[in-house]
């Protein structure tokens, strides 16, 4: 049975495959078949687990790659579709007045994510029992862009889920509808309550063979837009760790701010669903808009400016207009060198432009003339555009300015700072005899690149608290606490941040420190050793520490 | 021996010092630590926050902390089962400027035993 499903879903793929093909859409083609690769190497490595959190970080790339599939083949059917109209009718818009103007797109980066849990007091002072661990991640979609954040290991210390990286989209418009999920499974194993059938059952329903096309469908409507489904498949024909979906919010522009703000979480499930967490219900974040507008010059060129009330003729410079701003250097090499302009108009709201002569008395011809208002002041400069064409491309991208800042609104207020997201944690060696890497036959050679992928490791163990009954049972000395001036460092150097960060105790309102992993207080680097070593709960380290500190 | 004395409540107002709002003491313990090096404590694998220090004329000696003193709550967040960071954290919110703690101390006798003995 499970070869069988396994047949389908290469059929699947295959076809999948010959449709990209068919559309000779050579970009969403390469897209597609690194996603299905990626999916091939996930498939093998979730079949050669042998650990938990290894099957873990296997079956979240798998689902990933899956919905990203769908994505992409959600935008696949909408192309084709527009294809054939295209060559059937004659598109009314041809011989129809100019095409609607349409905002510039813009850069929307998310990052300092950070979802507070709520532990009840019971769970909180239960100190017999498991240490009940979560492994949560967020899917982020925006158009037909689907991103993931890393996995993060949550228990009953933790009083919030924080994510390190930033997610950044590279192209959106203002309108961008960002659709965020975060999905949770139990580290431990679920208990075998469901039998050999119930299982067999749930994967032949959602596998994605043809037979289930109805559900391809649905989902292959609502990829690309929010709509109520969720972005991630459920669990695919392959045995691995079930994720659900545990909370989820759509964000727009109007989320948009320079700084940290608290949003709505809508919560799935119920505390009877598996894998549930007593999540507070909001999420923080820092979610910057960068309209290109503003980041990008959208103009250029010689202009004669004058300022209105002055005497002479006015001064040749070179124009540049970008963001909010006329830049007007005294030659175009100035732009390009970072050479301070003479002088810069502002161009905002509040500006007024027109076309042609201010002065009936000067006889300038391809003039335009910007207004501002400086409290009781207006000051007007006058533009001596070079020809009527030059005159025109001024215009239209003054317009466009307008247009695109009533669109992004306060995006164009200022420069909104976007740091690119740090590259990902490199593949590490697992250092175990017989590790899963040694293991695996990869071919062709260039799968290995897709596979080291979802080889990503997380540094060995849990190295954050050991549960505080273990204390009873064995006298292994605690983890060194890497933040205190106190203690004496290992030489090792730290380049990384830590995967599972180390609990925050942040309230709702408090804003978290610029640094990734918190302000004055510096992690100290991990010791080489426990990379390698032993699944276990905490590590035997060399160091003992009972640390003291100021308050 | 001595008797047992009950639960304190003790409220520390903060002092302003330049940029930070101090309170005067220093912490011990947490259940990343080793409790075996605690020297206050009388089980030696109780990981729970112990005051180690006190400054002289600082808010917490007014306000009546004692060092050996162990913290179970900082306004109302339980600090039992907390990190050492977790508790430093806790006790230094800059939105707060009044910490309400409640603390165990051992008997009289005990506890000047063992502050001769750190």
């Amino acid at each position: 049975m499970q070869d069988r499903l396994r047949i389908l879903e290469d059929l699947n793929m295959l076809y999948i495959r010959q449709m990209a093909l068919s559309l000779e859409d050579t970009e969403l083609q390469r897209k597609l078949d690194h996603e299905i690769r990626m999916r091939e190497g996930a498939c093998k490595l979730l079949a050669a687990c042998s650990q938990r959190e290894q099957a873990l970080e296997a079956t979240k790339s798998l689902l990933v790659c899956n919905s990203r599939i769908l994505s992409y083949m959600g935008e696949l059917q909408r192309r084709k579709e527009a294809q054939v109209l295209g060559k059937t009718g004659r598109r009314p818009s041809d011989s129809g007045p100019p095409a609607e103007r349409s905002p510039c797109r813009g850069r929307v980066c998310i990052s300092d994510i950070r979802i507070p849990l709520m532990w009840k007091d019971t769970e909180y002072f239960k100190n017999k029992g498991d240490l009940h661990r979560w492994a949560v991640f967020l899917l982020l979609q925006l158009g037909e862009q689907i991103q993931d954040t890393e996995m993060v290991l949550v228990d009953r210390t933790l009083t919030d889920i924080s994510f390190q990286n930033n997610v950044l989209f590279s192209e959106a418009g203002p309108d961008f509808e960002l659709r965020l999920e975060l999905y949770g499974a139990c580290v431990e194993e679920e208990g075998a309550l469901a039998g050999a059938p119930k299982r067999l059952a749930t994967k032949l329903s959602s596998s994605l063979g043809r037979s289930s096309g109805k559900r391809v469908r649905a989902s292959l409507d609502s990829a690309g837009s929010s709509g109520s489904s969720p972005i991630l498949l459920p669990t695919p024909a392959v045995g691995g760790p079930r994720y659900h979906l545990l909370a989820h919010t759509t964000l727009t522009l109007a989320a948009v701010q320079n700084g940290f703000r608290t949003h709505d979480l809508t919560l799935a499930g119920h505390e009877e669903s598996p894998a549930w967490l007593p999540l507070y219900g909001s999420v923080c974040c820092r979610l910057a808009a960068q309209p290109f507008c503003m980041t990008q010059p959208t103009a250029g060129g010689t202009l004669r400016v004058q300022q209105a009330g002055e005497l002479q003729n006015g001064a040749r410079v070179h124009g540049v207009l970008k963001g909010t701003n006329l830049f007007c250097y005294r030659k175009p090499e100035d732009a390009d060198t970072g050479e301070e302009p003479l002088f810069t108009i502002a161009i905002n709201k509040e500006t007024r432009v027109r076309a042609g002569e201010l002065e009936q008395a000067a006889g300038r011809p391809f003039t335009l003339s910007i207004s501002n208002r400086y409290g009781d002041d207006e000051v007007t400069h006058t533009l001596q555009a070079e020809s009527r064409e030059a005159l025109h491309n001024w215009m239209e991208a003054l317009w466009q300015l307008f247009f695109d800042m009533s669109q992004w609104k306060h995006c164009c207020d200022e420069v909104m700072k976007i740091e690119s997201p740090t590259p990902r944690k490199p593949p590490q060696a697992l250092a175990k005899q017989g590790s899963l890497y040694h293991e695996m036959a990869i071919e062709p050679l260039d799968d290995i690149a897709a596979v080291t992928d979802i080889l990503a490791q997380r540094e060995g163990p849990r190295l954050e608290t050991p549960p505080p009954w273990l204390a009873m049972f064995t006298d292994q000395p605690a983890l060194p606490n890497p933040c205190s001036p106190a203690s004496v460092a290992p030489a090792s150097a730290w380049t990384h941040p830590l995967p599972w960060g180390r609990p925050r105790t942040f309230s709702l309102d408090a804003v978290p420190p610029d640094h990734p992993l918190g302000a004055s207080r510096s992690v100290a680097p991990l010791p080489s050793q426990r990379s390698s070593r032993s699944r276990g709960l905490y590590n035997k380290g060399p160091l003992r520490t009972w640390l003291q500190s100021p308050v | 021996i001595g008797e047992p004395v009950p639960p304190q409540r003790v409220e520390i107002h903060k002092l302003r010092q330049g940029e930070n709002l101090i309170l005067g003491f220093s912490i011990g313990g947490g259940i990343d630590q080793d409790p075996s090096q605690n020297p206050f404590s009388e089980d030696k694998t109780d990981k729970g926050i112990y005051v180690t220090r006190v400054s002289e004329g600082g808010p917490a000696e007014i306000a009546g902390l004692q060092i050996g003193d162990k913290i179970m709550q900082v306004n109302g967040w339980d600090m039992t089962m907390v990190t050492h960071d977790q508790a430093r954290k806790r006790l230094t919110k800059r939105s707060e400027e009044v910490v309400r703690l409640l603390v165990t101390r051992q008997s009289l006798q005990k506890a000047v035993q063992q502050s001769m003995l750190s």
